[in-house]
């Protein structure tokens, strides 16, 4: 039997205020793939991520995550099926090192401790020295703060990884370096916010472009 | 020595010395003066009254009496409490009246009973005066500590939204927040309890000896007071924070903005 597909948003329509973000947006992602939610500002792309989370509802539409409805019940364990990179990560007055380890208190990750053991080798990866763990969130720069929280979500080897936006304030050589290392993973599907849609996303299967508010989407 | 009797005079007398503070606003020009006097003569009016209803309360030692006064007074605070901190009535009220009333029993019963050793649970006389002082205290140690607790989640929006995403389960992802609250809320009284007798001498020891006992008889009253007031906000402060953790946040964990007024 073919597996579930890990994220699918069926006839979803976002609305705030009033005022409709997205109509009847669909979108299934097959195992493993690689997919980049591209569009304007204020189009829905980081709501839809939020919507996966349960953070939003929508309007109208369905949402499953591996096969599974999303509902106040399901999104307790689907959760667990995700880890999140947002944009402007907030580590506050904790060091890099117990952010990143902090996830690894929480019951439902308790097994997954032995992955902590991944860290020395992934900070170069992402071109972070090692001694930036023992710093502050606050005397971190916002690009190293977003290679933290990718650190922190790859640690916890997801089926699913979400990011938004992980790049926006990176310098040209750490963005690639952030790319060189999505690229590199096999396995995970990935669905990533971006306002890039240059070359340097070609390692994503397929770009999902989403209309100004309003407009109507059809299936991708 | 009996208790020293002020008498209406020596109250009047006692107005005189609003002469220093409004004087200094009114060189400061400083418009809290007709405010101050407003201020003033509801004390009076409301402590007066007060005065009367205990009198006829102590007179008639009835505990049904006695238990409709102490709900009134929790109600009171309960309203006080979310009047100030601007949170939602119908999702709290409920919720903090229940802490309010396990976090004045709870200290009442172990004072009236182990202390005093009276065989009248709800004797007037001490009941209403002891869950008095833990209420007062209970009220601005729950404003503190529901405050921090709502306002740092909101604030801090994008940390307790991560803690979520990573697989934390409610309690969990909202620790480091109630740590954060009920530390804030149980600091004020901690230090009190430091530098009491130090620093100030507190009101119910100085009304214990003026009332004619010795200091020491005033001191063990206070001790077990302060005592009572820790524990009943302790209680209060947990309590309503996790009382209120169903109905401040949607079923996905997210805390729901409804409940700021």
């Amino acid at each position: 039997m073919a597996s579930p597909p890990p994220i699918e948003f069926d006839r979803v329509s976002l609305a705030f205020d009033g005022r409709t973000l997205l109509r009847d947006f669909s979108l299934r992602l097959a195992p493993g793939e690689k997919v980049v939610l591209a569009g304007p500002s204020g189009s829905g792309k980081s709501s839809l991520l939020a919507c996966l989370l349960g953070f939003l509802r929508p309007a109208a539409g369905q949402i499953a995550i591996q096969g599974e409805p999303l509902t106040p019940k399901s999104i307790w364990h689907l959760r667990r099926a995700l880890a999140l990179v947002q944009q402007e990560p907030d580590i506050g007055e904790q060091t890099a090192e117990a952010w990143i380890r902090e996830p690894f208190t929480f019951r439902a990750n308790e097994a997954l401790r032995d992955r902590l053991d991944r860290l020395p080798g992934l900070l170069p990866r992402l071109r972070l020295d090692p001694a930036l763990l023992r710093r502050k969130g606050t005397d971190l720069s916002g690009g190293e703060k977003q290679r933290i929280a990718l650190v922190a979500a790859l640690l916890l080897d997801r089926p699913v990884l979400l990011l938004d936006e992980p790049a926006s304030a990176l310098d040209p050589d750490s963005r690639q370096a952030v790319y060189d290392c999505l690229a590199g993973l096999s396995g995970q599907t990935l669905l990533m916010v971006s306002h890039d849609t240059g070359p340097a996303l070609d390692f994503a299967d397929r770009t999902v472009r989403l209309a100004p508010p309003e407009v109507p989407h059809g299936r991708d | 020595m009996g208790a020293i009797e002020i008498g209406a005079g020596g109250l009047a007398a006692s107005y005189v010395l609003l002469i220093f503070p409004l004087a200094a606003m009114l060189w400061l020009r400083i418009p809290l003066v007709s405010q101050t006097l407003v201020s003033v003569l509801r004390m009076t009016v409301q402590l007066l009254l007060v005065g009367f209803y205990l009198q006829f309360l102590f007179d008639l030692d009835d505990p049904r009496l006695t238990t409709l006064w102490l709900v009134i007074m929790i109600v009171v605070a309960d309203l006080s409490i979310l009047r100030t901190t601007r949170l939602c009535l119908r999702c709290f009220a409920g919720p903090l009246f229940l802490a309010l009333a396990a976090g004045t029993a709870l200290p009442l019963l172990f004072f009236v009973v182990l202390l005093l050793r009276q065989p009248n649970w709800m004797a007037a006389q001490v009941a209403v005066p002891v869950a008095g002082m833990i209420l007062g205290n209970c009220l601005r140690a729950d404003i503190v500590g529901i405050r921090t607790f709502y306002d740092s989640i909101r604030k801090s929006n994008r940390d307790y939204l991560r803690r979520l995403a990573c697989g934390a389960g409610r309690a969990e992802a909202v620790r480091p927040y109630l740590r954060d609250a009920v530390s804030a809320a149980l600091a004020p009284t901690v230090a009190t309890m430091a530098t009491i007798g130090l620093v100030s001498l507190p009101g119910m020891m100085t009304g214990v000896i003026l009332g004619g006992a010795n200091p020491m008889l005033a001191i063990q009253y206070q001790i077990a007071i302060m005592i009572a007031i820790f524990c009943g906000t302790a209680v209060t402060v947990v309590a309503v924070l996790l009382l209120t953790l169903r109905s401040a946040f949607t079923p996905y964990g997210t805390l729901d903005p409804a409940i700021f007024r």
